[in-house]
């Protein structure tokens, strides 16, 4: 009788936990939509946050011509004119909008392992950098940055996933995003993005941090999609410095090479300059993003001085140091250019290539070039 | 007869045994251990360098100020001070013109307080002209200051080892007092220009080391660096030197420092500098917490790398902070008004001390701030009154329990 008792009074505080747990469950949405068609009332972000040469950027969120689902998608028109000299650019979907981390706002998307998108390309091949979850800084920082990227789009409607089992999601303002570059698409670009969504899919699992697959190219061609970093970093007399990404005379391989002019005219007064390659642009150890390039033993490059004698004070990969600084620095210098191209190597032995955000990155000075320099670069990548 | 070969035998053996455990060990020595791990060992007990570096210069006055001659003896304060918070070690960079002052100083902070000093020595880098180090005559010089130097202190109780230059190897690239020779100017390739710099200069440490040793087995030899920048080239040229002190300024994390320097120069390093301000030059104020929390950060790392904790490389001896004291002239150096006022601008910039990094052009080091204990204008026992700061106490409190990690539960034994 006291058995019985026993199993009554169990079953009694079991059942309604068991109904709570069930309550629970079914209360938990299975999916959270950032855009699903112009207007839809579930739609919980907007693409409000132009980034980078917004000038560059059309934006037709009620495109008709073959959707997704629907009967609406979003159309992006990049120019890739840096209208504003960045040579990137990129819209955030925000919430609330025009919110960069000044005001509260976001969600709490806790349970949710991945965000899926559909998108294509006008023509097929346009380039994206990455897409982009959260990543949102300022007084109300979103609980993390997801990337992935460079995506080369098709003609055609491809559904594309970004992994986030693991990821602290308590607080998300930026719900979705893209950057891509005039580099990576020189006569700009034209897509379509739809079904924009968070879902909750427990196949998903926490993603490693990946060791990136060698060579691991800094720069091979004006729109590769292998180019990783962004030439971003303008430090010293950046106004001295000009930089050409798809300059297409005499490249050492493939259809383009870096042309950069540094003026030596000291228009900050610091009397030198350079350019550090970053990821993502403008990362001065301020973005959890970098690279594994564990693999990695030497980065090679080709460089070549128009008249010849150009001096380079250093070479360089790593070395920035921030919240999340580069693992390791190494680099080589003072390098006085050939007329001809010529490959120049950066030894990685014993060093820790582990987390990279500064890819590569060239100094040099006024005392050296008094009338300036010209000089090519190409082909830089990790091997 | 065999037993008289046995008895011989025996005989030998004591003998010889005898002779190798009466050979003394020297006072302060680098023990080496497996795997290339290194231990400081004084007076036959492992020693973890906590130290600071110690330049007492009172408000209104600047570097010229001789504090050995103070009659109010500012070491005497500031040891007891240091003593409380767990100091074992002060940085001198280079001793005074009157030894027997420079002798009170170390003999009064270890009879004191226990607290060791490693003397330095700038081998004439801030000398006008700059400094010839292929120069055979400046070299001579040079060499007699340092063995001066020994043969004056290598006696005193106090004395942990010689550290040698400071950031001298800037000087290879031109960044600072550039100097030059014949030879070297005849070479067309700036880089080979380079390597002979650090060949000549790192070939006269080397030199200078050998000397060193043969009058003081006492004490170790450090070679000051800046960074671990022309290290490879020493490998080659000064193999004589017993350690690395290097100066190091990468905000919370010293990064592949310890491995990057196994790689390139198997030696023990010693952080003779590293540090971080305590003035938020974004928010325009003065901020503790900014400053203690890269300094405990920086700590951690230290004894993440000490021979005693198996999980890294082993060869790190410790460190001495930047610095005991604010000194407030370092803004203005030729402007005694500015002396006397303790400057909220910023004199350089660097990105790994994060925190104020968006102040106007990111010049966010503030060098008047980087006391341990800050100065105040009130005078009490004849000097300015010591106001130990936040970082005090947290240093403190980590020396006394070392704790590398909430979540590994790593501890080191204290020393």
């Amino acid at each position: 009788m006291k058995k019985l008792l026993a199993i009554a009074v169990v079953l009694l505080v079991a059942m309604p936990l068991c109904a709570i747990a069930q309550e629970q469950a079914a209360g938990q949405p299975k999916e959270f939509v950032v855009y699903k068609d112009r207007g839809a009332r579930e739609n919980h972000y907007t693409p409000s946050g132009w980034m980078g040469d917004y000038g560059d950027i059309k934006l037709n969120d009620q495109s008709l011509e073959n959707p997704h689902t629907g009967t609406t998608s979003i159309q992006f028109n990049y120019s890739a004119k840096k209208s504003q000299g960045q040579g990137w650019a990129g819209v955030q979907w925000q919430n609330p909008p025009n919110n960069w981390g000044s005001k509260k706002g976001g969600f709490d998307l806790t349970g949710m392992t991945k965000l899926t998108f559909w998108a294509r390309g006008a023509k097929g091949g346009e380039l994206i950098q990455k897409f982009v979850v959260g990543g949102i800084k300022g007084t109300y920082p979103d609980t993390s940055t997801v990337e992935m990227g460079p995506v080369e789009l098709t003609d055609t409607w491809k559904q594309y996933t970004v992994n986030l089992a693991g990821k602290d999601l308590s607080y998300i303002s930026g719900g979705f995003g893209w950057t891509t570059t005039a580099d990576l698409n020189p006569d700009g670009a034209v897509f379509y993005i739809d079904d924009v969504k968070y879902e909750v899919d427990s196949m998903m699992k926490p993603e490693g941090k990946k060791k990136e697959s060698m060579p691991f190219y800094v720069y091979s061609d004006r729109s590769s999609a292998s180019n990783h970093f962004i030439p971003s970093g303008w430090i010293g007399d950046y106004g001295d410095i000009k930089y050409d990404g798809v300059f297409k005379e005499n490249p050492y391989l493939g259809d383009s090479c870096i042309k950069v002019v540094y003026t030596g005219k000291a228009s900050q007064g610091a009397r030198w300059g350079g350019i550090y390659w970053q990821q993502p642009a403008n990362n001065w150890g301020t973005v959890d993003a970098g690279y594994d390039l564990s693999k990695a033993t030497k980065v090679t490059f080709w460089a070549r001085g128009e008249k010849g004698g150009e001096r380079i004070e250093e070479f360089k990969v790593g070395g920035v140091m921030g919240e999340f600084s580069d693992s390791d620095a190494s680099g080589i210098g003072p390098v006085i250019l050939n007329k001809e191209w010529t490959q120049y190597s950066i030894d990685l032995k014993g060093k820790d290539m582990s987390y990279i955000i500064s890819g590569f990155c060239w100094a040099t000075n006024i005392d050296v070039n008094p009338e300036g320099a010209t000089f090519y670069l190409d082909e830089i990548k990790y091997e | 007869m065999k037993r008289f070969f046995y008895f011989t035998l025996t005989c030998i053996f004591l003998f010889t045994a005898t002779a190798l455990a009466a050979k003394p060990q020297p006072k302060v020595y680098i023990k080496k251990l497996k795997n290339s791990r290194y231990q400081l060992i004084v007076d036959g007990k492992p020693y973890i360098v906590k130290g600071v570096c110690y330049n007492p210069i009172p408000i209104g006055q600047n570097h010229e100020y001789d504090w050995w001659s103070d009659p109010n003896k500012p070491w005497l304060v500031d040891g007891k001070l240091m003593q409380e918070m767990g100091v074992n070690t002060i940085r001198l960079y280079q001793g005074h013109e009157d030894p027997q002052e420079v002798k009170q100083v170390i003999r009064d902070l270890y009879q004191n307080y226990g607290i060791r000093t490693i003397l330095g020595h700038w081998l004439g880098f801030w000398e006008y002209p700059c400094p010839l180090y292929g120069d055979k005559p400046f070299q001579e010089k040079v060499k007699k200051e340092i063995l001066e130097m020994v043969n004056l202190y290598k006696d005193e109780p106090g004395i942990l080892l010689w550290s040698l230059g400071n950031e001298n190897n800037y000087s290879f690239s031109g960044q600072v007092n550039s100097w030059s020779s014949d030879e070297i100017d005849k070479e067309p390739d700036p880089a080979t220009q380079k390597f002979m710099r650090a060949k000549i200069y790192y070939s006269f440490i080397n030199a200078l080391a050998g000397e060193i040793h043969k009058i003081d087995p006492n004490h170790p030899v450090a070679l000051g660096n800046g960074e671990l920048i022309g290290l490879e080239v020493a490998k080659q040229f000064a193999p004589d030197v017993d350690l690395i002190s290097c100066i190091i300024y990468r905000g919370k994390t010293f990064g592949n420092l310890f491995n990057s320097l196994k790689a390139t120069f198997d030696k023990p390093i010693l952080i003779v500098e590293f540090g971080a301000d305590a003035y938020d030059a974004y928010l325009k104020k003065e901020d503790q917490n900014m400053q203690a929390f890269f300094l405990e950060s920086q700590w951690r790392q230290i004894y993440e790398n000490l021979a005693e904790n198996k999980e890294g490389p082993g060869n790190c001896l410790g460190g001495a902070m930047f610095e005991w004291t604010d000194e407030w002239w370092k803004h203005n150096e030729n402007d005694a008004e500015a002396w006397k006022a303790h400057d909220t601008e910023s004199n350089w910039s660097n990105g790994s001390y994060y925190f104020d990094i968006k102040a106007p052009k990111n010049m966010n080091m503030n060098e008047e701030w980087f006391g341990i204990v800050a100065l105040s204008e009130e005078i009490a026992d004849g000097l300015n009154k010591r106001i130990p700061r936040k970082a005090y106490y947290v240093i403190r409190e980590f020396w006394k329990k070392p704790d590398l990690g909430k979540d590994k539960k790593r501890k080191v034994n204290k020393k």
